[in-house]
C-alpha cells in the first residue's frame, strides 16, 4: 500500500515541461504538413525537438495572449499577428511576411458540380468555410465574396467550421456541397477536387506572418525561424504549393534584434 | 443586456433541450423499467452499452453519430435517399442532446423503479390491471421522485451539451448554435464579454431547473401526505 502511494507521488514529481532546447510552434492549420517537414529536418540537424500546435490562427492567438507557452507564432493573416503584437508579446521588428496562398472552391471528388464563376455558388445549399468571423481562411473567403457582391446571398448557406481543415473535411464527407479552402489544402485530399480557383488579382491579399515570441530567449527559436525563412524552408513550402512572398525571406529582420538579445544573455 | 440574436440562442437552446428530453422519455423509461425488472443473462452488458454516452468523451460520441449518419453508412444512405438531412441541422442538435442525456434518465428512473415493491404491481395485475395501467397507476406514482429527478437531470445535461453537438450539428448561427456553442464561438472570436453574459444565463437556467424540481418535489410530497 505504501509502495503504491510512493509510486503515485513520484509520478507527480516527474518534470512535465520539455527541455529548454525544445521549440514550440503555434501555426495555422494549413501549414501542418509543410511545417512537419521543415521541423523534422531541423530536429535531425540540431538534435532539438519541435512541438507543433496547429489550428485556426485566431484560436492560437487567443491562446498565446492568454498565456500559452509558444516560441514561434506562424499566423495565416496579419490580423491575428496584430492581436499578439498589441498584447505586447511580439516585437513589430521581429515579424516576417513569409508566404502567401491561393483560395479555391472544392467540391466532393465524385460530384458533378460545375463552378465557372463564383455566382455558381448560389446554386449550392451548403458551403463550408472556416469561421468567416475570425479564422483567416474564412475572413479571406468572406472578403472575396463581399467584393464579388455575393456575401449577402451566400451567408445563410455558409457552414462555419473551426478551421480550414474542418471545412475541407466537411466537403470530403459530403456533408457540405462545396467549401472554400486554400489550394494547398485541396492538394492534400483525393476526396475533393478543385472546382474553381480564385484569381489572385481578384482575391484578398493573403499573407502568412511568422514571428518569434518576445519572451522566447532560446537560440533554438531563432535557428528554427531562420530555417523556416531561409532556403530550406522556402523549398519545402514551394513544394507544398505555397507562394513565397517576395522580399519576405531575403530581408527578414530576424537577425539584428535577436542577435542583440543573444549578446545580452 | 441581451442582444436579439443572443435571446434567440437562449430560446433555441431551451426548445431543442425540451424536445430532446421529451423524445427520450418513452424509450428511457421503458429501458429503465426493463433493467429494473429483468434479471437474466446479458443484463450487465446492456446496462454498460446504454451507459456508454455517460463515460465516453462527448467528442467520441459525436464521431460515432457522424459515422452512423454518413452517406456511406446504411442509416445515412437510407436517410439521404429520402431527402432527410440531419447533419448540420437542428435535428442533429436534438439527436446529440438526446443521446448524451439518455443514460442519465435511465439510471435515475431505474433506481426509482427498483424501489417499487413488485408485489404491489402483482396485486394490481391480479385485480385486473393491464401492464400499461399497472405502470401508470402503481409504478409511476410510487417512483415519480426519481423519474422527475432523472428528467430534470437529462434536461440540464441537454442544455449544456457541447462536444457531440459541435461535431454532428456544427456551430451555425441561427440554425444550430446553442448557448454552449455560442459561448465557445464568442471566446474564439475574442468576445469574452459576451461569452461571460451567456455563461451567466446558462447558470441561471440550470439553477431555475433545479430550483423548480426542488419546489415541485416538496409541494407534491406534502400533498401526498395529506
Amino acid at each position: 500500500m505504501r509502495a503504491l502511494l510512493l509510486a503515485l507521488l513520484s509520478l507527480l514529481s516527474v518534470p512535465r515541461t520539455g527541455s529548454t532546447d525544445d521549440v514550440t510552434v503555434f501555426a495555422a492549420a494549413s501549414l501542418a504538413e509543410a511545417l512537419e517537414e521543415v521541423a523534422r529536418g531541423y530536429e535531425q540537424a540540431s538534435g532539438n525537438k519541435v512541438i507543433l500546435n496547429v489550428g485556426g490562427s485566431n484560436d492560437l492567438a487567443r491562446q498565446i495572449v492568454a498565456g500559452a507557452a509558444a516560441d514561434l507564432f506562424f499566423s495565416a493573416d496579419r490580423a491575428q499577428m496584430d492581436l499578439v503584437e498589441t498584447a505586447g508579446l511580439v516585437r513589430p521588428a521581429d515579424r516576417v511576411e513569409l508566404l502567401s496562398n491561393v483560395l479555391v472552391v472544392v467540391v466532393p471528388a465524385a460530384a458533378a458540380t460545375r463552378i465557372a464563376s463564383p455566382r455558381d455558388l448560389t446554386h449550392l445549399r451548403r458551403i463550408a468555410v472556416a469561421d468567416p468571423e475570425a479564422v483567416p481562411a474564412g475572413v479571406y473567403a468572406r472578403s472575396y465574396l463581399e467584393t464579388a457582391g455575393l456575401w449577402a446571398v451566400l451567408q445563410p448557406r455558409v457552414i462555419p467550421t473551426l478551421n480550414v481543415r474542418a471545412a475541407l473535411a466537411a466537403v470530403e464527407s459530403g456533408n457540405a456541397d462545396a467549401g472554400i479552402v486554400y489550394r494547398t489544402d485541396a492538394a492534400l485530399s483525393r476526396r475533393v477536387r478543385i472546382a474553381f480557383t480564385v484569381p489572385r488579382e481578384q482575391g484578398p491579399k493573403i499573407v502568412y506572418v511568422l514571428a518569434p515570441l518576445a519572451s522566447s530567449r532560446k537560440p533554438a527559436t531563432i535557428e528554427l525561424a531562420r530555417r523556416l525563412a531561409g532556403p530550406e524552408g522556402r523549398s519545402v513550402f514551394e513544394k507544398h504549393g505555397f507562394v513565397i512572398e517576395p522580399g519576405g525571406a531575403a530581408s527578414h529582420p530576424l537577425e539584428p534584434p535577436l542577435a542583440s538579445s543573444a549578446a545580452a544573455k | 443586456m441581451l442582444r436579439g440574436d443572443e435571446a434567440e440562442v437562449v430560446l433555441f437552446t431551451l426548445e431543442v433541450a425540451a424536445l430532446a428530453t421529451l423524445l427520450i422519455l418513452p424509450p428511457g423509461l421503458a429501458a429503465a423499467l426493463a433493467l429494473a425488472r429483468y434479471r437474466g443473462p446479458g443484463q450487465g452488458a446492456i446496462e454498460t452499452v446504454l451507459s456508454l454516452p455517460l463515460i465516453l468523451p462527448p467528442t467520441a460520441v459525436g464521431l460515432v453519430l457522424l459515422e452512423v449518419l454518413s452517406r456511406n453508412a446504411p442509416l445515412g444512405s437510407w436517410l439521404a435517399g429520402r431527402g432527410v438531412e440531419i447533419v448540420f441541422t437542428w435535428k442533429a442538435v436534438v439527436l446529440a442532446m438526446a443521446v448524451m442525456s439518455f443514460p442519465l434518465l435511465v439510471r435515475s428512473a431505474r433506481t426509482a423503479f427498483e424501489e417499487v415493491d413488485s408485489r404491489l404491481v402483482g396485486l394490481a395485475r391480479t385485480l385486473g390491471c393491464g401492464p400499461a395501467a399497472a405502470f401508470f397507476r402503481v409504478t409511476l406514482p410510487l417512483a415519480w421522485r426519481g423519474v422527475l429527478a432523472g428528467t430534470v437531470l437529462a434536461f440540464a445535461r441537454a442544455l449544456g451539451e457541447f462536444g457531440a453537438t459541435v461535431m454532428v450539428a456544427g456551430n451555425i448561427p441561427g440554425r444550430t448554435r446553442t448557448l454552449a456553442l455560442a459561448i465557445f464561438h464568442d471566446n474564439q472570436v475574442g468576445r469574452d464579454d459576451r461569452a461571460a453574459v451567456l455563461a451567466g444565463i446558462t447558470a441561471l437556467l440550470a439553477f431555475a431547473a433545479l430550483w423548480t424540481t426542488e419546489l415541485l418535489t416538496r409541494r407534491l410530497a406534502r400533498r401526498a401526505e395529506e
